[in-house]
């Protein structure tokens, strides 16, 4: 399947495409656009105004997906309070990692296209996982 | 970048949340319902969100890529702002000052408002340095190590 966000992805749309490879769509593909006009009629948009995997209420789009998905893992939830925290920094949860993750996601855009930037967050969201698995595991 | 907005009355809530959204991002405020931010891919994404916000509360929005024609009114736009901050980091500072002994949970929520104020900071505005550097002080004070000698 096709999924189309908007050019330019920081820390909510990398982690949604992470979100969607690991969980929903192994085969997914990713398109950027800069005007939501430009979602091809063939592709799910995410995170775009206007669509219906976006921000909703206090919900990120990251979050919004695993409710629309029936996600309910507590380590995806954990994953979602990060990406919340580093997203809108609203003091929701407590998430040390948030501001971490929110400035080195950042600084890859600096030097990297869009679809790099989505899979090396994807790399660092897959060890994440793990680690707290690992973690929630030893208890 | 330019927001131009209008918000039902009530119910009050999502009005004063969006209010305090645009407070919280550093917006100038230019009239009713009309902001404004220097433009960045970020703060595009910042106003868009706002405007997604204000359309789902029964609002109308409309972001804008716009700049002033003259020169003049652009750099007072940007004087404005960084008085604004500047304002915001001098409270901090005082604050700090007139503190005398701080623990660990005060220095925490120091460097939080401090980062909340840089965060909206756009043009490095007066007074930046000066809290920093307080801040650095009570940390100093609190945990006995200093900084090495030509770290920022």
């Amino acid at each position: 399947m096709k999924w189309t966000t908007r050019a330019g992805i920081h820390v909510d749309r990398a982690a949604s495409a992470w979100l969607i490879t690991s969980y929903i769509d192994p085969a997914a593909e990713f398109i950027y656009v800069n005007d939501p006009d430009d979602v091809p009629v063939d592709s799910t948009a995410f995170d775009m105004i206007g669509c219906e995997l976006t921000h909703h209420g206090d919900d990120v789009t990251f979050e919004t997906i695993l409710r629309r998905y029936d996600l309910v893992d507590p380590i995806l939830w954990r994953l979602g309070e990060i990406v919340h925290q580093a997203d809108l920094d609203d003091d929701r949860f407590d998430a040390p990692e948030a501001a971490g993750l929110d400035r080195i996601i950042r600084a890859l855009g600096c030097d990297h296209t869009d679809e790099e930037v989505r899979v090396i967050t994807g790399t660092i969201l897959t060890s994440l996982e793990k680690h707290f698995r690992a973690e929630t595991a030893r208890g | 970048m330019l927001l131009n907005y209008r918000i039902p009355r009530e119910p009050s809530t999502p009005r004063i949340a969006v209010w305090r959204k645009l407070k919280a991002l550093g917006v100038a405020q230019l009239g009713d319902g009309l902001v404004t931010l220097p433009h960045t891919p970020e703060t595009q994404e910042q106003l868009e969100w706002v405007a997604n916000q204000i359309l789902e509360s029964s609002g109308e929005a409309i972001t804008w890529i716009a700049r002033p024609s003259s020169r003049r009114d652009s750099k007072a736009l940007k004087k404005q702002m960084q008085a604004e901050r500047t304002d915001e980091y001098a409270a901090l500072s005082e604050e700090i000052e007139n503190t005398g002994s701080a623990d660990r949970r005060t220095l925490a929520r120091w460097r939080r408002q401090y980062r909340q104020i840089e965060k909206r900071d756009h043009f490095s505005a007066d007074g930046r340095d000066g809290a920093r550097l307080a801040i650095d002080a009570v940390a100093t004070t609190i945990t006995g190590a200093k900084r090495s000698v030509g770290s920022p």
